[in-house]
């Protein structure tokens, strides 16, 4: 019994070691990778800052969509928009809020490409989440402060 | 059936709003002063004009009010006229002035109540400059320039396009993205 306890604290030890110390920074190439390797799975992308009141301000709702649905195959990914300077209160707040891990902050290096790559009708402004579909691609956008009941109905829609 | 699938299209146009865009003609529109007075672009515009959205509470836009002041006494010498504008339903007027005048605005800036004007020019950050040149045409949308951080700046965006519009030259990068905070329009929930 004791020794399953120790296994289990190493195995603790070992996720919480295993994540990466920051956030992972993400350009133009990393996105659709991030994207392509979500596939089977219904992504909710949230680009977020710690400088964005709504965006904080309905980080726990997506986390409880996150917990709400992730058996049916949701899975959330948090990308700060952050610059370098606060990027370490960016990685504070995720763990705060319980999302899950690793996060990601966007460092493209051309960012009007990597916003239009995303969808060309976002001016870059925050909030913004886009859900993709189980098969990556793209479904819905939402700009601004969304009822969350809608992002909801949108990704029940997917799973 | 036709009829009513115009009509739907027309209503999710008048929905959306937005009637001015790049190279088209800005047609008159109302603001608020801060002391709820109504005024027209008509009465504010210049030869050259640039509306700019703006905020009190966002972080983006605040961090561009120094840079604001300087355009604007840069380019008022010039001929070119300013209008500010706060489209959030969230920041009153009376949070409009205090914020313009902890901040030694040297311009006025004006009420979009009801994110009318935000809608029909399609803005849905803050902050986010257009530039309309001398026959009234929207000639440059976007951010001011490439950074909200001012030592991280390499493109000066709305500079290079008044430039560009006083000079009677094209302006290179006539559309950019206007990174920031989103405008909070009426009837959406915080």
């Amino acid at each position: 019994m004791t020794r399953r306890l120790v296994l289990l604290q190493v195995a603790a030890l070992a996720a919480v070691f295993a994540q990466p110390a920051g956030l992972i920074p993400l350009d133009e190439a990393g996105f659709p990778k991030l994207i392509a390797s979500g596939k089977g799975r219904v992504l909710l992308v949230d680009f977020w800052a710690t400088w964005c009141a709504p965006c904080r301000a309905e980080m726990p709702q997506l986390v409880a969509l996150d917990s709400r649905y992730r058996s049916r195959g949701l899975k959330l990914i948090a990308i700060s928009a952050d610059e370098p300077e606060q990027e370490a209160g960016a990685l504070e707040f995720l763990r705060k809020h319980n999302v899950a891990l690793p996060g990601y902050i966007k460092r493209p290096r051309d960012d009007d490409r990597f916003i239009n790559s995303i969808d060309p009708k976002w001016s870059g402004q925050l909030p913004a989440l886009f859900l993709y579909d189980r098969q990556g691609a793209k479904a819905r956008s939402f700009f601004g402060e969304t009822d969350l009941s809608a992002i909801e109905a949108a990704l029940r829609k997917l799973l | 059936m036709g009829r009513w699938l115009l009509a739907a299209c027309a209503c999710t146009a008048v929905l959306w709003g937005q009637e001015f865009k790049l190279g088209s003609q800005v047609g008159d529109f109302g603001v608020q002063d801060l002391h709820g007075n109504a005024v027209q672009y008509s009465s504010l515009k210049g030869n050259v004009t640039v509306v700019v959205f703006i905020a009190t509470q966002c972080p983006v836009s605040n961090a561009y009010n120094e840079r604001m002041k300087a355009l604007y006494s840069d380019y008022t010498p010039k001929g070119v006229k300013f209008v500010f504008l706060n489209a959030n339903r969230t920041e009153p007027a009376a949070e409009v002035a205090r914020h313009a005048q902890e901040h030694g605005f040297p311009f006025p800036v004006y009420k979009d109540d009801g994110n009318l004007v935000a809608d029909r020019f399609g803005a849905t950050a803050t902050p986010e400059s257009f530039v309309m040149d001398q026959t009234g045409a929207i000639r440059y949308h976007g951010s001011i320039d490439d950074s909200q951080v001012i030592q991280r700046v390499t493109t000066q965006r709305l500079r290079n396009a008044l430039d560009a519009v006083l000079a009677g030259r094209a302006v290179e990068q006539p559309e950019t993205k206007a990174f920031g905070c989103s405008i909070k329009r009426v009837g959406k929930t915080s």
